[in-house]
This record gives structure tokens, sequence and C-alpha cells, in this order.
């Protein structure tokens, strides 16, 4: 299967009817998007697919030829960190960060589609769970970031694909 | 038995441990430099801290970081003792010494009224009882982390060992430069002279290690620049970029996954498997059979390449279910033996002050409720897991684990071999809240590598797996009465609860050397209950301890998550039968509790008690103390549709020396989205032996569009510190039940709230 993640072509062993989430996770081991509930029910494994937000828990990778497809790994890194990211440390958003790679993946398709949110924006789009209940951190995050971006949000390429 | 009878026999029982110990020296808990994990070019100065050679600073770390932040708090106080930035400490995991132990974690079991020990001096029974368990605890080194009890079992432990290995670096300046070690400062690390010489730390850790010195006393609070500030987390890069490594990220070479199916029936066992449709599926490698082992229900794993192709041949695998032998277990069935046993039984009394049957027999007016709080689920985002290799007789485990020590033995007993074989990689955990203190994923893993030839396997839940097979908050249920006399004042406060003892049921499961053959009184049934801070002439608590057989284990702030809730409604309910403001009725109780008084009126002057809100909205207050700290919580709440919605919720606590405020804001928030989680939503039914709900579709969670707003005031304080993971949680349900009845009148006596 060839796949577009993260700007990169990838070719991958993968069934037909297996999620994204796994091919990312066990063969890829790009690990940064995770399982948490395997029925789109909570938001942890999203991504972006052509910019929109996606659960790739019950995607299947064989429906995402050609797409570009963006995980945590290709938002920013540790030297670059992306207007999100430097906004979720600001704030100081995450406590356990399990479910966090899917909020800020969440976030990021909000932004792009619509650069300063509202709360109310944020209420719809923010649907993920998180159990540590960092929620209100993570919308003065997202409006901090609104402030602060400038620009569309490019994917960096290459990052992290080990496959 | 009484309460005080027990203490003595539970002594008397020591008594022979008491006189061995106390022949023994004192044993510090700085530890030997060889505890920690030798590393090329590092010197370790004592069993907790190493220094490298660019003279950052190495700490062995012994607790878990599932998200209440301990990893950047203990490393605060390191740092501050040895003058260096946070940035220059660095974590490596504590080895299995006993130093690492966790003993303010076991000092939490003992069932003290913390009103005793609110004064200068403790009572000579609480100075006993803490020596014992300290010294129980010292000798077991049960290496865990829960009971909100990091920051309070490293506070001495830690500033000690940072202050000890400073001053020995400094007695290797002063010896080598030939200058006063008092003349000596440092300052980011660096050491100097003002007469020109200067070196760091990593320069003068060859020669420090040569001596430790003693009587080292920590920094005097005034001179504390790190301790007491909002420094920011060390461990958010890595969770914001998807670097940080939780127990489901480890990947080694060759590595396989395993899926879990166990008895749908909790309790039940395998009648047969047949395995032939799973293991003819692509990908799918092998079919291992799991025995039930440290609580948890039978049942087999299913080897693949991938968690996917796994789990696909965990679903092929056709599965005959026996049922529990003793019964299929049913809350129904459960809540309606909690209110016989209450009906017949006199139960454990936790407390006894005045004179109860004559308040009762002299009370104007008598007033009476019945509380009830359902089993939950703890559902870390995390689903259990963990990775095992078992290989040439060694064992390596890599797991999201909150008890190390027990995951070793369990490790070690389900491979067979001798604890010193096991090596325990301890992961971050994608949240803990008590169900990481269990090691039955960790046996079950173990026994999938002793089937792969030598291959690591990565052994993990479905959430499905994990929400049917937790060890759950177990239900209780409450009886409360209160006497109010011809002035209308309350005189007297009786309460009786049941509901399933932890306790001995954990210890049995994980640390089977603290399992006795009967149950002691467990203080986690009547936490909340027995320990109030309200001066009411004439009190008995009392529990009766059940065992259902349900599977129960500790869920963040264990018995205080539902007390609180039948404490502080009742409360709340007595104020209204006396015709009293909730706040005030609360403040005339606590003229002999002064720190309850103090959080309670931060509280209410924050969140503006008694001020006018939009119409449809009301407040609620509620107060609770837990793990060494009080919080007092102000809940504001309107009807949305005939549902509650929470606008705003004002804490104030009074965790003692607080280490990091910006950290105890965050438990404070996740403590409230939880608690009200809980409490508007929270249950697990369980009919025929099937616990009824399965994932997030049908046990939901409060979503950032309901989250309400959490304001933080913290009370300064010079006291050492208690805990800031749990005691945020017990006063949410209370709070917003009471502002429930403040808006609508009606009075919620059961959770969850929405049923």
């Amino acid at each position: 299967m060839n796949l577009t993640i993260n700007g990169q072509a990838v070719q991958t062993d993968t069934p037909a009817d297996m999620p994204l989430l796994w091919v990312l996770r066990d063969q890829l081991k790009l690990t940064g998007t995770k399982f948490g509930c395997g029925v789109a029910a909570c938001g942890a494994c999203t991504v972006l697919v052509d910019g929109q937000a996606v659960r790739s828990c019950v995607t299947l990778a064989s429906h995402l030829l050609g797409k570009n497809i963006r995980t945590i790994e290709s938002l920013g890194s540790a030297e670059q960190p992306h207007a999100l990211q430097q906004a979720w440390i600001a704030e100081q958003v995450p406590q356990c960060g399990y479910c966090q790679s899917g909020m800020l993946m969440a976030a990021a398709a909000l932004l792009e589609r619509n650069p300063k949110p509202s709360d109310a924006d944020i209420d719809a789009a923010m649907t993920n769970i998180c159990r540590c209940g960092t929620y209100q951190r993570v919308r003065a995050a997202i409006h901090r970031a609104a402030g602060a971006t400038q620009t569309a949000l490019q994917p960096s390429p290459r990052q992290g694909v080990t496959a | 038995m009484k309460r005080r009878t027990w203490i003595l026999s539970a002594l008397g029982a020591t008594g022979a441990l008491v006189v061995g110990w106390g022949v023994m020296p004192p044993r510090s808990r700085l530890g030997k430099p060889a505890a920690m994990l030798p590393t090329q070019g590092e010197v370790a100065l004592n069993g907790w801290i190493k220094i490298a050679q660019d003279g950052s600073v190495v700490l062995a770390m012994a607790r878990s970081e599932m998200g209440q932040g301990v990893h950047t708090a203990l490393a605060m106080l390191v740092a501050e003792e040895l003058d260096v930035p946070l940035a220059r400490v660095r974590l490596e995991q504590a080895g299995s010494d006993a130093i690492y132990g966790n003993v303010s974690m076991l000092l939490g079991s003992l069932p003290f009224h913390p009103l005793e020990s609110e004064g200068g001096t403790k009572p000579a029974k609480v100075k006993v009882g803490e020596w014992v368990v300290s010294k129980l605890a010292r000798e077991l080194g049960i290496n865990a982390t829960g009971g909100s009890s990091s920051v309070a079992d490293g506070w001495q432990p830690l500033r000690m060992a940072a202050a000890t290995a400073r001053a020995s670096l400094i007695g290797a300046a002063a010896a080598q430069w030939k200058v006063p070690a008092s003349e000596i400062t440092v300052t980011a690390g660096r050491v100097q002279h003002a007469s020109g010489p200067s070196a760091h730390y990593g320069e003068l850790a060859p020669a420090a290690a040569a001596s430790t010195p003693a009587n080292v006393v920590p920094k005097d609070r005034k001179d504390w620049k790190l301790i007491g500030t909002a420094a920011p987390r060390s461990d958010l890069m890595a969770k914001v970029n998807g670097s940080a490594g939780f127990g489901l990220d480890v990947r080694l070479p060759d590595m396989l996954f395993a899926a879990v199916r166990m008895s749908p029936m909790l309790g039940g066992s395998v009648g047969s498997i047949d395995s032939k449709a799973a293991l003819a599926l692509p990908g799918v490698q092998q079919v291992v059979a799991l025995d039930a082992a440290h609580g948890s229900s039978a049942g087999f794993a299913v080897v693949g390449q991938t968690t996917w192709h796994a789990r696909q041949g965990a679903q092929a695998v056709v599965a005959q279910w026996q049922p529990r032998a003793q019964g299929a277990l049913d809350t129904k069935a459960i809540a309606a033996s909690l209110q016989s046993q209450l009906d017949r039984e006199s139960g454990f009394t936790f407390f006894d002050q005045g004179d109860i049957e004559a308040a009762e027999k002299s009370a104007a007016k008598v007033l009476e409720a019945s509380y009830t709080a359902p089993y939950l689920a703890h559902a870390t985002m995390e689903p259990m897991n963990c990775t095992a290799q078992v290989k040439n007789g060694a064992v390596e485990i890599w797991a999201p684990t909150q008890i190390p020590s027990s995951a070793r033995a369990a490790a070690a007993k389900a491979a067979g071999v001798d604890p010193d074989q096991v090596t325990v990689h301890v992961t971050l955990l994608g949240g803990g809240f008590g169900r990481r203190l269990e090691v039955d994923f960790v046996a079950q893993a173990v026994k999938v590598a002793m089937a792969t030839a030598g291959k690591p396997v990565q052994l993990s839940w479905s959430r499905e797996e994990d929400m049917g097979h937790d060890f759950y908050r177990p239900m209780h249920a409450a009886r409360l009465k209160a006497t109010v006399d011809a002035q209308g004042q309350v005189q007297s406060l009786r309460i009786k609860s049941a509901g399933d003892a932890i306790s001995p049921r954990w210890m049995e499961r994980a640390v089977p050397l603290l399992a006795g053959p009967v149950d002691m009184p467990d203080k986690t049934t009547s936490e909340g209950l027995f320990d109030l801070p309200y001066g009411f002439a004439h009190q008995q608590m009392a529990h009766v301890a059940t065992n259902m057989g349900v599977p129960v284990g500790f869920w963040r702030s264990v018995g205080h998550s539902h007390n609180a809730f039948f404490s502080e409604s009742f409360i709340d309910e007595l104020a209204a039968a006396t015709q009293k403001d909730p706040l005030e009725f609360r403040r005339s109780l606590l003229q002999a509790a002064p720190r309850y008084l103090a959080v309670l009126n931060l509280a209410a002057s924050k969140a503006q008690w008694g001020s006018a809100l939009p119409a449809g909205r009301a407040r609620g207050i509620a107060l609770h103390e837990s793990f060494g700290s009080i919080v007092a919580e102000v809940a504001e709440v309107s009807l949305e549709g005939g549902m509650p919605r929470v606008h705003r919720v004002v804490c104030a606590i009074d965790c003692g020396t607080v280490v990091n405020p910006g950290i105890v804001a965050q438990q404070m928030e996740g403590a409230v989205v939880m608690g009200l989680t809980a409490a508007l939503w929270g249950k697990i039914d369980i009919e025929g032996g099937v616990v009824q709900q399965s994932n997030f579709t049908n046990y939901p969670m409060l979503q950032l569009a309901h989250a309400p707003v959490v304001e933080t005031h913290v009370i300064t304080s010079e006291r050492t510190p208690g805990g800031v993971g749990e005691p945020g949680l017990p006063p949410i349900a209370p709070a917003v039940s009471n502002a429930l009845f403040a808006l609508s009148g009606k009075r919620h006596r059961s959770l969850p709230l929405v049923a």
C-alpha cells in the first residue's frame, strides 16, 4: 500500500481492512498517534487527512491512497514547535499527555479552516476526551495560538517515519 | 471490635517486630551510591543523586508520572537543594533498593482523626502508630505511587539527599582550593570562591564521592528560589510532539503484539476455546491461555504481527465461558444486600465521641437520610498494557505501572524465576487513578512472552476489555442520622455505611506480603465519614465491610470519592433543616478547626458567596479533608433542559507547603473534571456477571464544551506538604448536588446525579 504520511511517500504491507491507526503505530512505529477506544469516541487517534481531522482508529488506510496524511510527528519539533505546541506549553496543558496528540491535531484542523475560532467554535470542534481534565487549558491554548497564527500551517517533511 | 482495641491488638501483634526494630540502628533513606545504576562517567553520591561529567544532576526517580506532575515536583526539591536550574536535573528510574519504598502512602492507611494531629504535638497513640507503620514501610520498601503521597514522602529524603550531595561537592572544592567551605557559593550549578577558583559539579564529583557528610540540614525556606514557584513542567515538550513514551509506545526489534479476551462474566473461567479460525487469519501466530491471576478473570491472548492482527484473531476465537463458581454477580442484588447488611450489622466503629445514644433519646427532632454511590471504572485513556521479553531465564518488562515492586514480583511469579532475574522499565502512564496499582496485566504479558520463543511481546487490552475487567470503585451505601435540640442546634451525628473493603483485596492481589488471614478494618471504607471536622458534641461512625466478589480497587480519592458526597450533602441537609445558610452553618461548626475554616472562607470569598447570580443559577459549597489536604469548592450550576450544567468551580486548598502552585492548579482542575464526570453520569452496572458498560459510548465522559471554568486559590502554609492529586475530587459531587438543591429544592441522595 502506498501512502503519503507527513509529506513522505511510504510503502507498507497493509491489509485492505486495517485502520490507519495500526499502520501508523505498529507498522511505521509512529507512536505519537494513540489508541483510546477503537470506536471514534475519544479522539486520541486524531490525524489530519487533507487538512481534515480524522479518527484513524476507524478509518481504513486503503481509503486514503493519494491523500495527504499528517500525524503529530509532523506538527513541529522540539527545536521548532508549532504555534499550537508553543501555546500548549505556555498554558501548561498536558497532564498525563496521552490524549494530547489527538487534541493538538484536532486543534490544528480547526485553525486551518478557522484561524480565529470563537469559544463556540472550539466547543463544537474539540470533542476529544481527556481523563485528566485539561479542557479549559486546551481552550486557552487554542485562543493563544490563534492570536499567534499568521500563515497557514505547512506540513514539515520527513518527520519520524521509520518504516 | 472498637477502634482502640484494634490498635492495641495490632500493636501487640507487631510487638516482636517492634522489639527487633528497637535494637536496630536507625536507617536513613539516604542510601548507598551502589543503589543507583552505574553509568560511565557519572558519579553516585548517595542512593538518589548522581553527578554527570557535564555537571548535570541525575535523580533516581522512584515515582510514576501519570499526569500529576511528580517528575517535575520531585526534581524541583533536588534542584533547589543543589542550586542547579531545574533543566539540569535528569531522571533515571530508581532501582529496587528499599529506600525507594513509599513510607507516606502506608502512613495514610492509619485510621486517626486528622483533627487529633492539628495542634503542635500529636497524641501518643498517633505517634506510636506512625512509628510502627513507618518502620514496617521502611522494611518492606514498597515502591508505589498512590495515595497522593509522593511529595510528602520525598520531602525529607530527597532534600536531604540533595543537600548532602551539595555538602560533599562543596567539601571537595574546599579541600582542593584550600578555602573554608563556608566561603564557597553555588550559583546555577557553578561552585566558586571569591578568591577566584570555580568549577562545575562534574569536576568535583569524583573527589566528593570520597565522603558523605553527616548532619546536613536542608535549606531554610526563606532561602528557597524554586520551591513554591510555578516552574513549567519538564515533561511537556515530549507530550506535545508525540515523542513521550507511554507503555503502548514501546517498540523493540522483532516485537510481537498480543490481544486479550477474558471471561465476560467477572470471575468466570474458560470452558473451551476453538482457535482454528483465528489461527487461519493472516498475521495471527498463536493463542495463549491465561489463568486468573492477581484478581483478573481467566481468558486467553492472541499473538499477531500487529495489535490489529492480534485483535482480529482474538475476535475469531470461538470461546465457551464458564460462569463464576460462586454465582453471577449483579449490582441490583448487591445494592439490596448492602441495605440488608445495614439493617442487620453494627459494623466496625471508626469514631465514637460523646454519648450518641443519650443525644438521640433527648432530641427534639431527628433527621435521617440514606445515600448510595455506584461502582465506577477508572477508564484511563491508555488501556492496560505491558510489554515483556523472556529470554535465557531473564525477564524484562516495560510497564505503565504505579507499583514497580509488585510488578517485578508478579513477573517473577509468572515466569517462575527469582525477582532478581526481572528488569522493570517504568514507562510514562496514560493515566493511573489507582488502576495501575494492580499487576494483572503484567502477569499476563509475561505469560504470553514465555510462549514467544524469546521475542518481546506487547500485550494490550481493548477499551472493552479495560472497562469490563477493571478493579472498580466499590458501591457504597450510608445511613446518616442527626439530632436537633429544642434551640435548633444540631447535637449529634451518627453514620453507618456499608460497602466492600478494598485494601485487603488489593493486598491479596498485589502485595501478598501484607495480606492477612482475616481482614483488618480498612480505613478507606470510612474515610470521609469518621474524620469530619465539624464540632457535633456526639458522633459515632461505623462501617460494615462487605466482600461482594466484584473486583474492587483504589479509584482516585478512594473512599473519600463517595463518602464526601454522603457527608457533605447531609451537612447541607442539616443546614436547610435548621434554616441556616450552608456556609454559615459550616462556619458555626468549625470553631475548633481553624485550618478548615480558613479554607472554607477563602473559597466562599473568592466565589462571592451570597452575591447575586444570573437567573437560573445557584451555588453549592462543600468542604473536605483528604490525603492531608483540605479543599473547599463552590460550584455554580444551572439546569439546561433539565440537565445540570456546571459553569464555574472555585477551589481553595490548604495542602501545606506548596512545591509548585501551577501543578496544584492543574490537579484541582483535573480532579474537578474527573469528579464531575463521575457525579453526573458515572456508574458501572453488572448483570449476570457481565459489566454492561463497554466504552465511552455508554460510559460517557465530560467534554470540553461542558467543562467548567475552575479557579484554584492556595492557602499559604509552612506545614509539611500534603497530597494534591486526589483532594480536589471529593468535594465536587456534593458541591454540585448542593447547588442543585439550592436551585430546585430537589435533594439528590444517590449518584450519579443524572440517572
